[in-house]
């Protein structure tokens, strides 16, 4: 056995103990813990570890197949996310107790603070003290037995698995009930408190879900879908788009759900000129060979960056959304023109992995095929806060996407309309996110670079919040970035454009005196190349494509994405409509558009005068509109309207 | 976006420690907040008034010489100390108009009899190096540590407030409240200045003013559940004493440690084991929507 004594050494180091004594197969004692955050996550080894004290958050988090034991309490989230293996608190928990539990078993001795087992999907949760507020908040699966009293609203939106409380239920979540349970059920509950050692004679109370949220009533009709350039198209109050609504909405009385990205017209990079000679593009050899164009990401805190041959990632796409097929032509292509592919929500896919080069892994509010061996695999991992689409809200995927495939792997329900939550577990705040940020690097041995995506809202606020919590660099979406499904007045009307986005930004950077150790990676309506160099220009460090790539890869612009026919098989499930779908054609044809991209980015860097991309600046541009003057300071002077139109025939 | 501890000594013997204890359990939560740093101590009585303002220059001095001359006010002491000034008067009018008019000559950080807020940019350890935190002794006090996310990182800026107008209340919050502008106006209309936008400023105000009415903390407190929107948890301290409320919807963290000598409560338990390296704790987390006080029992 091997001890290692934390009031000597700093956790990170404890860690790398822990985990190399767990691979020589010894067990561990962990003295002097005192509370602190983070031991033994990760761990992925059959060991025993004893903490001889008190844990901090995160205890046994991440990990799969160890034995905890802590002596007194632990702080938020023990057993975060754990697989498989078992962690026994002698004394009281913190917040959300056994939160994303995938497997195994958590044991605490006293009481549970709020939100215990926050969307776990399997395994045993055991309290033997009293819950708290939300025990069972959205949990998809597994059980949690409380044998004291349940704390208030308990099985708020649990769309599976059960509770079982042996006190007082205090009162019940929406969407959950209370019914009978069988004695085989009971007798397996006694036979597990039994291999604890807990007595309890009390009788037992089961709350389920009730089945009342987990579709929409209604389903929208699939009435003459318009094309998305006809649906963005005219001004006029009552066009075509403004009757299809209200057609809809009488028939269904709730607000629509939709794909794609917005189609309100606002200030853009259209509205943004460079300051090129048009005459002078293409005017020497090959400009991709003449420009530098490659950069690394995410090394500000010593992990091993993303390697990219230009500055453009593929913007974070979920298998679910999308089908395996289009994920994995995602990653054909981002292997071949040397970028990065990124998992999206609802996990890894394997052949996905094998296909990209580098892989940046999501993780979502809903832990929705979040896991230690994925992040291990990864090359960059990410935490979503939100997306452009719909800053604030959680992800959506309606029933017909939800097949037993894809259930497995984000181990929920098959055949629920899928609401991921709207924010993280244990995000509550930015003093919160430093302590998850910690969690992850502790888990992969600060390798990985961390990053952070999201949706733009209080951008000037969150730019700081996600450089002070030490993120390796941020993705950054606009108003316009695209999703598979959302509702349709937050996705045309929350959220800031792309440009303001920013704009924010960068600014928000500058009033901390940032060190420029954290790229902006803008996404949310970038179309092409010309677009890519306005944003690079005004300060992003790289951007991401994801509705250009998707389109390239066959998408036709119906925005039914969240339909699940997708007739080209690239949002959808179903094996017949997937079927259409030609990966190592698409693969190609996506690859052909990224070194367009290359092309384009190159040639107006050479035309401008410059060898390197990074040589691109505010100087090289002007606003064609007042708004965009106004929005980036940026001159105002349309004259160079007529210079961007003959920009645009000289590089299409 | 921040950490937040309160240590109340129950027997005046362990007095003596009361700057080193909340500077350790500021510095074991550190990570909550790195941008800034605060104390607020309640110390043995100084004989009349203290008044701690953050100064920026030799002008801002003068200015508070002035003022404080102008009301009636006689220095007994003056200090500088890191960005502030301390001065002991004595003064025997009405509180608040002199608080506001000593907010027009500089930036107040504190008026007490026992309080003394010092709050700084900067870590618990760099609080300590430059104001001697660990060296004070007193019975209760609260600590933060703050992350600067809306606000710039300036000692005006650090936490924690005092209830503007009111000796020797002082607040550490955790949270955010959604009612603050109705709450604010609500008070703004019977008279209270407000320094500044935080809604920690709010709650000081709000349950020192309950207080000035002759109500309880412990009701005050109590009744703050149910007035303050958002999420919160926050300690109040004054002369006598300290108190918790918490939100319903338990949003934000915190755990206490009591025994015969003290009671502890601070965001995580990392800041609580600090007062007991190596020792296991039986600690309690407040339930939602509830509150508590103790007070000295000399
Ligand atoms: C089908 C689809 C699925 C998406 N899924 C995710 C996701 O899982 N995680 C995420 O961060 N963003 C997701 N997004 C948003 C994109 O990452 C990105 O923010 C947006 O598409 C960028 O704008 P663009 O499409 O105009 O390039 C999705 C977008 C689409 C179109």
């Amino acid at each position: 056995m091997v001890t290692i004594d934390l009031s000597t050494m700093p956790v990170r180091e404890g860690n790398d103990a822990l985990r190399a004594a767990a691979k020589r197969g010894e067990d561990i004692e962990i003295l002097n813990p005192d509370a602190r955050h983070h031991i033994g996550v990760g761990l992925i080894h059959p060991v025993t570890v004893r903490v001889k004290g008190s844990a901090g958050y995160f205890c046994a988090g991440l990990s799969h197949g160890a034995r905890f034991e802590v002596e007194s309490n632990v702080g938020w989230g023990v057993g975060d996310s754990m697989y498989a293996g078992s962690v026994v608190v002698g004394g009281n928990a913190g917040a959300i107790a056994g939160v994303a539990l995938r497997g195994g078993e958590v044991v605490v001795k006293g009481n549970v603070g709020s939100r215990a087992g926050q969307v776990m999907k399997a395994g045993t949760l055991l309290v033997c003290g009293r819950a708290s507020f939300l025990a069972g908040y959205m949990m998809y699966g597994g059980r949690i037995v409380i044998l004291g009293d349940s704390g208030d609203r308990v099985g708020e939106d649990m769309s599976g698995g059960a509770i079982y409380v042996g006190g007082k239920v205090q009162s019940l979540g929406s969407d959950a009930k209370i019914v009978d349970m069988t004695p085989e059920e009971d007798a397996d509950i006694r036979a597990f408190l039994k291999t604890y050692g807990v007595p309890f004679d009390g009788t037992f109370t089961k709350i389920v879900n009730a089945g009342t949220k987990l579709r929409y009533g209604v389903n929208e009709p699939i009435s003459r879908p318009l094309p998305h350039p006809v649906f963005s198209e005219g001004d006029s109050y009552w066009n075509a788009k403004v009757a299809e609504d209200i057609h809809a909405k009488s028939l269904i009385g709730r607000y629509r759900i939709r794909g794609y990205g917005a189609a309100k017209p606002v200030p853009h990079f259209g509205d943004i000129a460079i300051k090129v000679d048009p005459s002078r593009i293409g005017a020497a050899g090959d400009p991709t060979k003449a420009v530098k164009l490659a950069m690394t990401l995410g090394e500000r805190h010593g992990a091993k960056p993303l390697t990219l041959s230009m500055p453009v990632l593929i913007a974070p796409m979920s298998f679910g959304a999308l089908s395996k097929s289009t994920k994995v032509a995602l990653a054909m292509a981002s292997r071949l023109s040397g970028i990065v592919e990124n998992t999206g929500e609802g996990g890894m896919l394997p052949e996905q992995r094998k296909e990209a080069a580098q892989l940046i892994y999501q993780c979502l509010s809903g832990r929705l095929g979040w896991n230690i061996h994925d992040m291990l695999k990864a090359d960059a991992l990410e935490i979503y806060i939100s997306q452009g689409a719909k800053p604030g809200l959680g992800g959506q995927l309606m029933a017909k996407k939800v097949t037993k495939e894809l259930a497995a792997i984000r181990g929920i329900p098959e055949g629920i309309d899928l609401r991921s939550p709207s924010r993280h577990p244990d995000i509550m705040g930015a003093d919160d996110l430093v302590i998850k940020v910690e969690e992850f690097r502790e888990a992969t041995g600060y390798a990985k670079p961390v990053s952070v995506k999201m949706g733009a809202g209080r951008v000037r606020d969150d730019i700081k919040i996600a450089y002070k919590d030490g993120f390796d660099f941020v993705q950054l979406d606009g108003l316009q970035g695209s999703t598979g499904a959302a509702s349709t007045e937050v996705l045309e009307n929350v959220g800031v454009p792309t440009l303001s986005a920013l704009q924010e930004a960068l600014d928000g950077l500058n009033e901390i005196g940032h060190d420029g150790s954290m790229p902006v990676v803008m996404m949310g309506g970038i179309k092409d190349g010309v677009d890519a160099v306005k944003a690079l220009a005004l300060g992003a460090g790289a951007v991401a494509m994801g509705t250009a790539a998707l389109i390239a890869g066959g998408c036709i612009s119906c925005m039914q994405c969240h339909v699940g026919n997708c007739v080209v098989g690239i949002a959808t499930q179903d094996p017949e409509h997937e079927a259409r779908y030609k990966t190592e054609l698409q693969a190609q044809a996506i690859h052909r558009f990224l070194e367009s991209v290359r092309w384009q980015i190159a040639a107006i860097t050479q035309a401008l005068g410059y060898s390197d991309f990074r040589q691109l600046s505010r100087k090289d541009l002007v606003a064609l509109t007042p708004e965009a003057a106004a929005i980036t300071g940026l001159p105002y002077d349309p004259d160079y309207r007529v210079v961007d139109e003959q920009l645009l025939t000289q590089v299409a | 976006m921040c950490g937040i501890a309160g240590i109340l000594f129950k027997k005046p013997v362990s007095n003596q420690v009361l700057g080193r204890a909340l500077a350790d359990m500021m510095d074991g939560c550190q990570h909550r907040g790195p941008d800034s740093t605060g104390f607020a101590l309640y110390e043995n009585e100084v004989a009349g008034l203290r008044l701690r303002f953050l100064v920026d220059d030799d002008a801002a001095v003068e200015r508070i010489r002035a003022a404080l001359a102008e009301h009636g006010a006689t220095i007994k002491a003056e200090r500088r100390e890191g960005s502030t000034l301390v001065v002991e008067v004595a003064y025997d009018g009405e509180i608040r108009p002199f608080a506001y008019a000593m907010e027009h000559a500089a930036k107040l950080v504190s008026i007490g009899t026992a309080l003394d807020i010092i709050k700084d940019v900067g870590t618990s350890k760099d609080l300590d190096a430059v104001y001697g935190i660990g060296r004070i002794n007193g019975s209760h006090g609260l600590g933060h540590v703050r992350l600067a996310t809306e606000s710039d990182v300036k000692p005006e800026a650090a936490h924690p407030f005092w209830a503007t107008g009111f000796a020797d209340v002082a607040i550490v919050h955790n949270g955010q409240i959604t009612n603050y502008w109705k709450m604010r106006r609500r008070l703004e209309a019977r008279g209270f200045e407000f320094r500044t936008d935080n809604d920690s400023e709010l709650i000081a105000v709000y349950i020192a003013d309950k207080m000035a009415q002759g109500v309880p903390l412990e009701t005050a407190l109590e009744q703050s559940v149910d007035d303050l929107d958002g999420t919160f948890s926050f300690l109040v301290s004054t002369k006598d004493g300290i108190g918790f409320a918490k939100d319903r919807l338990a949003a934000k963290p915190m755990v206490m440690y009591e025994d015969d000598s003290l009671v502890a409560i601070a965001s995580e338990e990392v800041s609580l084991n600090r007062l007991f390296p190596g020792q296991p704790l039986s600690t309690t987390e407040p339930l939602p929507g509830t509150h508590q006080t103790w007070s000295r029992s000399i």
